[in-house]
């Protein structure tokens, strides 16, 4: 479960496979923005059929890649 | 009486604020104080008969909706119901907008109905979404009406408003709330009264109505006069705030920081952007991907950006320079993300020093001309 939220992240991210560490801070790097973040939801919930709200969480609760796939495997 | 000017106002305030930290720091819930206090604030705000029964008015329409679209969305979680519901709520703010537009529309008038309107279509999208499952008379009464925020904002949100409402905050805590509180009261003040008053006087009032020269200037004069008019108001609002017990978002971060655009729409008016970010940019560009409307993915986005920023600028009125305000800015967050993703060379070269300078002070040009737009003074 892990690789493939890592994977949709990476592929909305437009990063190389392996290129994200889990824990950096995407939206001060620069690396996710609100574009990227509504991508991310709406391929999450294609691809896993997990839907987030777009306010259901804030950025500081999705701040790195590790936060994301612990939210997200919480809804699993 | 209109909140935060003239004397009557900040004396009934200093009496309203010292009862409210004597009851925080006795540990008593401020929640019933609070609510009573903003009954007596409406009363005093809009103390025609006309005026209050417009606010009557708004006020039971809006609670009305509310909750009926609860048990509605429990049954139904179709769309277009929702967008009736969005529709009937915003419609008094449509209707005062057009009224600048339409002479009979032009008696009805609701002073604060821009941020309330916000406050409760926000109510509506996120029961929709099913984040508000419940919403209380008294809650959601006191959300709407709080009259710190009434006139200038910011745009708090239910849920963050009502986990504040429902937090019985210790004494050490409630301490750090009144200091905080305190300090923005009078930073804002200072904001406001001081240096925004004197860039007025000295600087806007005395140049001369014509002319390049004066125009570049006003333009300066007038970025830096709305910043401290603007974030004192924002200040001082959130510094009332504290004392009642609610902790209202900040508006502003330094915005002259800047380094891009969408730097600056997440530093300047921060609620207003974060509101429209939140349920007008993202609901579309999330429609569109989800029906693949676009074959270029980003084209949502841009179509994105010019709906939400024409809505900020129609939002602040139907003239034509909030109009071009807001088309200005749809435009520049279009530049500014293709510039973002289009171009490598760029992203590397923008975060050296010399070049982060650079863009804080072409960030700076760019939102002083669109204060220029927005000022009237050239549309």
């Amino acid at each position: 479960m892990d690789e493939k939220i890592m994977e949709i992240l990476e592929e909305v991210c437009g990063a190389e496979p392996g290129e994200l560490e889990p824990d950096v801070e995407l939206f001060e790097e620069g690396i996710l923005d609100s574009f990227g973040m509504i991508s991310l939801f709406v391929e999450l919930e294609k691809k896993l059929g997990v839907k987030l709200e777009p306010t259901e969480l804030t950025r500081e609760e999705l701040a790195t890649p590790a936060m994301i796939i612990a939210q997200v495997k919480s809804r699993v | 009486m209109i909140p935060f000017e003239g004397l009557f106002f900040f004396v009934v305030l200093a009496v309203v604020l010292a009862v409210a930290a004597v009851l925080g720091l006795c540990r008593i819930s401020l929640k019933w104080y609070g609510l009573a206090v903003t009954v007596l604030m409406c009363v005093l705000i809009y103390n025609t008969p006309q005026e209050f029964a417009m606010l009557a008015g708004f006020y039971l329409w809006e609670l009305v909706l509310v909750m009926a679209y609860l048990p509605i969305r429990r049954r139904c979680a179709k769309r277009p119901v929702l967008w009736l519901f969005l529709l009937l709520s915003a419609a008094p703010l449509i209707t005062v907008k057009l009224g600048s537009l339409i002479e009979p529309l032009h008696i009805i008038q609701l002073f604060g109905v821009s941020y309330m309107s916000f406050r409760a279509l926000q109510v509506l999208i996120e029961i929709y979404d099913g984040l508000i499952d419940d919403v209380g008379v008294a809650e959601f009464s006191y959300f709407l009406l709080f009259f710190p925020s009434l006139s200038s904002g910011p745009i708090d949100r239910y849920r963050r408003f009502t986990s504040d409402l429902a937090t019985k905050f210790t004494r050490e805590e409630y301490i750090e709330m009144l200091r905080r509180g305190f300090w923005k009261l009078m930073t804002g003040a200072l904001f406001n009264f001081v240096i925004g008053n004197l860039i007025w006087q000295r600087w806007l009032a005395v140049l001369p109505e014509n002319g390049f020269g004066a125009t570049v200037s006003y333009m300066y004069g007038y970025t830096f006069f709305l910043f401290f008019n603007f974030a004192g108001y924002s200040m001082m609002a959130v510094g009332a705030s504290y004392i009642l017990g609610i902790k209202t978002p900040d508006n502003f971060n330094m915005p002259f920081l800047s380094r891009d655009m969408k730097d600056f729409w997440s530093r300047w008016h921060i609620s207003l952007s974060t509101w429209l970010r939140d349920y007008v940019y993202t609901r579309f560009v999330a429609a569109s991907l989800r029906g693949e409307w676009f074959k270029d993915r980003r084209t949502g986005s841009y179509i994105g950006y010019i709906i939400t920023m024409l809505t900020m600028g129609l939002w602040h009125g139907l003239t034509p320079a909030y109009i071009i305000y807001g088309a200005y800015h749809g435009l520049l967050m279009c530049a500014n993300d293709l510039l973002d993703t289009r171009s490598k060379r760029y992203k590397k070269l923008k975060k050296k020093p010399v070049v982060e300078v650079i863009s804080v002070i072409v960030t700076f040009h760019l939102f002083s001309f669109g204060l220029l737009i927005f000022s009237g003074r050239i549309v």
